[in-house]
């Protein structure tokens, strides 16, 4: 008996002790360095990592697996010593992973099915440890942007009110002419709402998301139906979904604390958007009113480029001359498509056209890969 | 779905095996008094994962937000489970001798299972992959769409655990004694390994210890997690695809000594290790109730 007890308080008081040491040593409060966390979209087969350099100290990974194994996510330094991983990321659902990087090269890798060596990618942290908001200017540049979100954010809630309330009331003409409106403020601050991973496609999502295994809801449900059919008679739940998702992200993008290569990587992703989406009429494919959301990404990535702009002209004053020429051609190009308050629809412009547009947004995505490099320096 | 829900049962077998048996073992050694120790330490495990998830989840804390420091908690109340389930066997040693040729009234005396150390037993199982639970369930149940699919596949693998922890029990309180004492200490051995090699995985990762990347073997192709029995095989005795030497070293040097010194038929002796305590020292005097060792804390 007498055993028993002092084994009983032998292993309580080394597990106490251990315990106190394993947490206790690290509870420093160590601060976010950058803020925003990175995108990583897993798959079955790919694993796409938003950003591949980021600035030294705590580094977030928000990892979406949208695969239909059960995934890992790893950052190997040299050697494959394992300096963060986020297991059991079932289908179907994000988690985070936070991570202290010293400046250096790792990798990332995603283990669907969790054997094996993962599909890797290189990740290269940069600067001192020192967050990159420490540097004044870059402060000044992400406060900037905060506040050009929470103005974007503001007015994408009152339009999907708006948008919304014409659906269920019924509307089909109010409901159409607000459908691009509502989008604007969305398309402006995207690379922001897709930090916050599976409320993009739920909001954004396109018909495709079916494939995935998600639901089809947000606007381009709304839109299909307003469209296609004319009957949004059903749609009351699915009008409800988008404005409470839409409620949320706001609040999220509101909150969150980005970081300086979160707006030049932001300013990136829009170009890509345009390229990918807006230029091939895949986006608005049945209200053809992919023009909005092209001038909506080209001015949320101008306003991410303006608000580094006194970092840039310090550090790279060429690059600012090439952007601000670049921006100039996609806005003149662009011009000649206006209609009234709006724009002309995808189906009323010739492959000219379009080749002309994708050749103007290509001409200004060089010089705005560039920015990151130039902020993590 | 199905790999989701197989998740969920991994990480409740994970737990409720060595809750199963502990309490199976108290039932069959005519100490039921004790059970609400047991489900009050199981109890102050989920709690206390549920709180912590969702400070993590919800909060912008700090305390254990980086993935190592997670590692090392589970890997120290791995640990920390290893060595109360160990001297569990030791007691069911104890009481298996006791047994032979005797009466039953002389298990009270063979074991002195403290009150505290069964609570605690029970809230170690639980709280160490408890945390890690909790966490998977919050991002579930924050990306769940509407049909909130992967959250009830989450709950139906833990359901389906707490299922076969419930029929592991139930068996084994059927059994004859003697064989009971000596099967489910057999069986336990096997869980303690694991957990025991599970721990050292979670220092490896943790980088406490080194040789993450010295693998002994890789049979992932003939077992691949992802699959109902590799789910089974790595949620009680976590066997899995890929182990680092280290790992099954941690795992030889723990079974290989326990299973010898429970399965040596010799006299009520010390059976002891470094660093486990075998309450099997006590003579069986005739008093019948014997006090119960109650830890002064």
């Amino acid at each position: 008996m007498r055993t028993t007890r002092f084994v009983a308080l032998a292993a309580a008081g080394a597990l106490a002790g251990i315990g106190l040491a394993g947490c206790g040593a690290k509870d420093d409060g160590s601060k976010d360095a950058a803020g925003g966390a990175i995108a990583v979209k897993a798959t079955d087969t790919a694993c796409e990592v938003g950003s591949t350099t980021v600035g030294a100290g705590t580094v977030v990974f928000n990892v979406t697996n949208s695969g239909a194994k059960v995934t890992e996510f790893y950052v190997y330094a040299a050697g494959d010593r394992v300096m963060g991983e986020v297991e059991n990321v079932v289908p179907g659902i994000s988690r985070e992973l936070h991570v202290e990087l010293p400046a250096g090269t790792y990798e990332t890798a995603c283990k669907p099915g969790m054997i094996g060596k993962g599909i890797r990618g290189a990740l290269t942290v940069s600067g001192s440890s020192a967050p990159l908001t420490d540097n004044a200017a870059l402060a000044a540049a992400t406060d900037s942007y905060q506040r050009y979100v929470q103005s974007q954010t503001g007015a994408l809630l009152d339009k999907t009110t708006e948008f919304v309330t014409a659906v269920k009331t019924g509307d089909v003409a109010g409901a159409k002419a607000l459908f691009p409106v509502a989008r604007t403020y969305w398309e402006r601050i995207e690379p922001v709402a897709e930090i916050f991973g599976d409320l993009d496609p739920k909001i954004d999502g396109r018909e495709e998301v079916l494939e995935e295994g998600m639901e089809f809801t947000g606007f381009h449900r709304l839109e299909k139906d307003l469209w296609t059919t004319g009957d949004i008679s059903k749609d009351g739940p699915i009008a409800d979904r988008l404005l409470s998702d839409v409620k949320e992200i706001v609040a999220k993008a509101n909150a969150e604390r980005l970081s300086p290569l979160n707006l030049a990587n932001g300013a990136k992703e829009l170009l890509d958007e345009v390229a990918t989406g807006k230029i091939t009429g895949e986006e608005d494919r049945y209200s053809h009113t992919d023009l909005w959301d092209f001038n909506a990404n080209v001015e949320g990535s101008k306003a991410a480029i303006a608000a580094l702009r006194p970092v840039l002209t310090e550090r790279a004053p060429e690059l600012v001359t090439s952007l601000d020429s670049g921006f100039a051609t996609v806005d003149t190009t662009l011009g000649k498509h206006r209609a009234g308050d709006g724009w002309k629809l995808h189906t009323e412009l010739s492959q000219a056209d379009l080749k002309d547009l994708s050749d103007a947004i290509n001409a200004l995505a060089e010089p705005i890969s560039k920015v990151a490099a130039v902020v993590a320096k | 779905m199905f790999a989701t829900y197989l998740i969920g049962l991994r990480e409740g077998l994970e737990a409720t095996l060595v809750v199963s048996i502990l309490i199976a073992f108290l039932v069959k050694s005519d100490r039921r008094e004790r059970l609400p120790q047991v489900w009050g330490g199981v109890a102050l495990a989920v709690v206390l994962s549920v709180f912590f998830g969702w400070l993590l989840e919800y909060t912008s804390t700090t305390l254990l937000a980086k993935s190592e420091d997670r590692e090392l908690f589970e890997a120290v109340t791995s640990v920390a489970a290893v060595i109360f389930v160990t001297a569990m066997i030791f007691w069911m040693r104890g009481a298996a001798r006791s047994l032979s040729g005797e009466l039953r009234g002389k298990l009270s005396d063979a074991l002195a299972v403290g009150s505290l150390a069964v609570a605690l037993m029970a809230f170690l199982a639980v709280v160490r992959e408890g945390l890690e639970t909790a966490l998977i369930f919050y991002s579930a149940a924050q990306s769940a769409q509407v049909d909130g699919g992967p959250l009830y596949a989450l709950i139906g693998g833990v359901v389906t655990a707490i299922g076969i922890g419930y029929l592991l029990y139930a068996s084994a309180v059927r059994i004859n004694l003697t064989r009971f004492f000596t099967w489910t200490g057999a069986l336990l051995i096997l869980v303690a390994a694991g957990i025991f090699k599970y721990g050292t995985h979670d220092f490896q990762e943790a980088g406490v210890l080194p040789g993450i990347r010295t693998m002994a073997y890789d049979i992932s192709g003939v077992l691949d997690p992802s699959t109902w029995y590799g789910t089974l095989l790595g949620g009680m005795f976590n066997v899995t695809a890929e182990s680092t030497v280290l790992e099954v070293v941690a795992w030889g040097a723990y079974v290989i000594p326990v299973l010898l010194l429970f399965l040596l038929p010799g006299r009520r002796g010390s059976g002891t290790t470094g660093t486990t305590g075998s309450a099997s020292g006590t003579t069986g005097s005739a008093t019948g109730a014997a006090p119960v060792a109650q830890p002064a804390v």
